[in-house]
């Protein structure tokens, strides 16, 4: 049960990872598009203010393929001094602490669309964007790094209580950049 | 405050907590004891303006830019090249390891990678041809950090969006710095190697033909930088603008090599999003303590403590460096940055000191960050990817390029116009 759901979480954040990649490459076109036709003479615009609500969106909905990944960076000069009980204590201390941020931020960020939603605000632009269509992205996002991050505690705590270490330690311990690059 | 503050941060960062997460919990903290405001409402709004930005998004843009180089096999074809061309100076592939470090420093962000690639390619050669593994390994770990000096830059983005500095201005500062410490130490190799020859391994000539034949794969990487500069400078493109510039030349020359498939492509994608993530947590958690920090009269305390000791600028300056230096040795560089340019950036300015230089000193300030240990994530890559040995060697052998950085600083803060003479002159 915990390996099933443990598989789909990682292989569900690849596939958002990959989306997210190829929004990336669409923006990238879009620019492209941009400068060519500006220097012909046509102006597009619009590509700078939506490449501003990508961004947004790019960071938020990549946090949990970061997160599931083991990319988010931790310093491990102490955790790697330690025995597989200890690093097990800092790793659930870690996901913890991540867990209770990320919730603490989606909540907050609620906020923010709510407000756009009442008011209708629209971007100061040319495009007029409503920005609640960037703002719905970039929240769910948030909302599901918080999802996924309170699921790995529960996860974890589940593995560590029947002293599955070493997959607690796959789940939610530290790697290094170069382990990560491989 | 201040004493509060530095003091959990380096408790949170300890317990293994991830960067990122330690600012937002000091943010929170700071909010909950030192200000009288409810400044946790204002979180959402702080988490939407810091990452809304067009400007930052040149950052997924390099960084996908130095994917495509280092997995459509680019960076092992650059490594072979400057073998041929450098392996005659006495010190041989080092020199190639701290060439290809900075070329690939020169065109993409991810430094990490660069070390990581001109690592794993070097280090069987390094062993087979007798070099000596510390200063052979610390060539690699010195040579990357030259990658967020020589423009473009991740890092001069992050301190340009941070300060509200021109990003060209900044490119162009970084340049000759950047030029002169990869040809320093490149010197100091040759010296070191001159006086010491055990350290350097056997050496290998190559003809003139095989030279010029590998050009091939230099020149590609050449047109790819001058594109992503020249293109910003001469009026066509913001920084961002460049780097989409950059990513279709990059994707370009991979596909000439044949070095681009399906597999290349979604691990390039997803790599570019795993790295942007991190190191937007980091930027983000430190927007919201600046955030509570700025609330809380943390620049002020900060100010009345340096204004207090009664220095001179020049005294002052010398507080900061001493201040970055030790906190380089314990604080990872991106939260170093992100965490402290807001704060001390204000005080440098209002003391008479120009933003762009100065930009460029912390620059060398957070390369020799990335080297000194114990915390210095570039010893950490370049140990990770040798796969034996002992991370002291490592360290051994950066010495001599941290002081080659060291001299660096000396000569920004004696001769300023090492870095602003381009941007002023263009």
């Amino acid at each position: 049960m915990t390996n099933t759901l443990i598989a789909a979480i990682r292989r569900t954040n690849r596939i958002i990872a990959l989306l997210v990649g190829l929004v990336l490459t669409g923006t990238v076109i879009l620019i492209i598009a941009e400068i060519v036709l500006r220097e012909v003479g046509i102006s597009l615009g619009g590509a700078e203010e939506i490449s501003g609500y990508v961004m947004a969106g790019v960071a938020s909905w990549g946090m949990s393929y970061a997160l599931t990944e083991l990319a988010h960076v931790r310093i491990d000069l102490i955790r790697l001094r330690l025995q597989t009980r200890g690093r097990a204590l800092l790793d659930l201390i870690a996901i913890v602490a991540l867990a209770g941020v990320a919730s603490l931020v989606a909540f907050q960020c609620w906020p923010v669309l709510e407000k756009t939603i009442e008011r209708g605000s629209r971007a100061n632009t040319a495009l007029e964007t409503p920005l609640w269509i960037p703002q719905t992205i970039w929240l769910s996002g948030w909302i599901w790094f918080a999802v996924s991050a309170c699921v790995l505690v529960i996860l974890s705590l589940v593995l560590m209580m029947r002293r599955d270490f070493d997959q607690a330690d796959a789940l939610v311990g530290a790697r290094s950049e170069v382990e990560l690059e491989t | 405050m201040i004493f509060a503050v530095t003091a959990s941060l380096l408790g949170f960062l300890a317990l293994s907590i991830p960067v990122g997460i330690v600012l937002f919990l000091l943010g929170i903290g700071v909010d909950q004891f030192f200000t009288p405001f409810p400044l946790l409402r204002g979180l959402g709004q702080v988490v939407w303006s810091s990452s809304n930005s067009s400007t930052l998004i040149a950052i997924p843009f390099f960084v996908l830019l130095g994917e495509i180089l280092v997995r459509g096999g680019i960076a092992e074809k650059t490594y072979e090249a400057l073998d041929k061309w450098f392996s005659w100076l006495p010190g041989g592939l080092i020199h190639a390891n701290i060439g290809t470090a900075t070329m690939f420093s020169a065109t993409s962000g991810s430094s990490v990678a660069t070390a990581a690639t001109v690592a794993t390619v070097a280090m069987p050669q390094a062993e087979k041809l007798g070099y000596d593994p510390k200063l052979f390994s610390g060539a690699i770990a010195a040579g990357g950090t030259l990658g967020i000096m020589i423009p473009p830059s991740i890092n001069l983005i992050v301190y340009g969006f941070l300060t509200e500095t021109s990003i060209p201005r900044l490119f162009l500062a970084g340049l000759v710095p950047g030029l002169v410490m990869a040809v320093a130490f490149m010197l100091v190799t040759v010296v070191l190697c001159k006086i010491k020859p055990s350290l350097g391994g056997q050496s290998r000539s190559f003809t003139w033909a095989e030279r010029v034949g590998s050009l091939r794969h230099l020149i590609p990487i050449l047109i790819l930088f001058i594109a992503v500069i020249g293109s910003i400078y001469a009026g066509w493109a913001t920084p961002t603008e460049s780097a989409a510039i950059g990513v279709v030349i990059a994707m370009l020359i991979a596909a000439f090599n044949r070095g681009v498939s399906n597999d290349m492509i979604k691990l390039c994608l997803v790599g570019t999003v795993r790295i942007t993530a991190m190191i937007m947590l980091v930027i983000i958690g430190a927007y919201f303590l600046n955030f509570t920090l700025t609330a809380a009269g943390m620049g002020r305390e900060l100010k009345d403590l340096l204004t207090g000791l009664n220095f001179s600028p020049m005294g002052t300056l010398m507080v900061v460096v001493a201040l970055y230096i030790v906190l380089g040795f314990f604080i990872e560089t991106l939260s170093l940055m992100v965490a402290t340019i807001p704060i001390i950036v204000p005080i440098m300015t209002g003391m008479g000191f120009d933003k762009v230089w100065f930009g460029i000193l912390l620059i060398v300030l957070i390369e020799m960050a990335l080297i000194t240990p114990p915390v210095g994530l570039n010893l950490y890559v370049v140990q990770g990817a040798r796969k034996s040995g002992r991370l002291s060697e490592v360290m051994l052998g950066t010495i001599p390029f941290v002081l080659v950085m060291m001299a660096m600083i000396v000569g920004l803060i004696f001769l300023p116009q090492l870095a602003l003479f381009l941007p002023d002159y263009l």
